[in-house]
């Protein structure tokens, strides 16, 4: 199933997409119009990029220091927080366990998550409205 | 502030505070990783500009989209291979990917701040 429509099966999920590390290609699920998800994918497009070069820089401090390669990054706001892993990005409520369930599935997508997905979820959270994941 | 009991999140491996500049100002880091003093204050200089960048961002779209809940941002994480640094305020925590729990680190925060 694609990663967005895995996302967008969380509770709480508001939209999901995926975008081109280069060029202006994107695609969606979710409460955006096709014009807000342009720009987000715009602009988590433009983070990523610069938080993986902050990440590079740790190198130069302590080359085996675990930050390198970049996954990505959170922004939590008041309500709503926006994740981007890999070339992912997912906006959401800040209900209960909602973030910890999307970073766990963009991990284990576009991440360093290789085992089992679920295993992973429910070792964390114990197994509830995760099932509608797979 | 009490680094302390930041180090009792999960998976945590390191703790520090910072100013507004994003100085170190204080840390503890658990034995066994390479993580140093020199590397959180690049860390907390980093959070610090990124978290003034997310702001303007927030601004921003909550203006353009009409969409609200950003404002005021509680926090931002850098997510790196192994660990990802939490922060918010003027503190923030490292943890461990395999081990991170992150509402639980953004909560921890959101307490300990000042």
């Amino acid at each position: 199933m694609h990663i967005a429509k895995q996302l967008m099966a969380i509770p709480g999920v508001i939209a999901a997409g995926e975008y081109a590390y280069r060029g202006d290609r994107y695609t969606y699920e979710g409460g955006l119009t096709d014009e807000y998800a342009r720009m987000a994918s715009i602009l988590c497009r433009a983070n990523t990029l610069n938080a993986s070069m902050q990440a590079e820089m740790f190198s130069s401090f302590a080359e085996h220091c675990g930050c390198r390669p970049l996954q990505g990054w959170v922004v939590r706001g008041k309500q709503v927080s926006v994740c981007a892993v890999g070339n992912f990005f997912c906006m959401l409520e800040n209900r209960q366990g909602v973030l910890n369930d999307v970073m766990t599935v963009m991990r284990a997508k576009v991440g360093d998550i290789s085992d089992n997905v679920m295993k992973a979820m429910y070792s964390k959270i114990g197994g509830d409205v995760t099932e509608q994941l797979v | 502030m009490d680094l302390s009991k930041l180090m009792e999140v999960p998976g945590v491996m390191a703790a520090f505070t910072y100013t507004d500049k994003g100085d170190l100002t204080g840390q503890l880091i658990k034995e066994g990783n390479e993580l140093t003093p020199q590397v959180l204050d690049l860390l907390a200089h980093t959070c610090v500009a990124n978290m003034s960048i997310a702001t303007m961002e927030a601004r921003g779209w909550e203006a353009l989209t009409g969409q609200k809940g950003f404002e005021p941002l509680q926090g931002f994480s850098l997510v790196g291979l192994d660990w990802s640094a939490v922060v918010n305020g003027n503190c923030g925590v490292v943890v461990k990917n395999r081990d991170a729990d992150y509402e639980a680190a953004f909560a921890a925060i959101s307490a300990t701040k000042v």
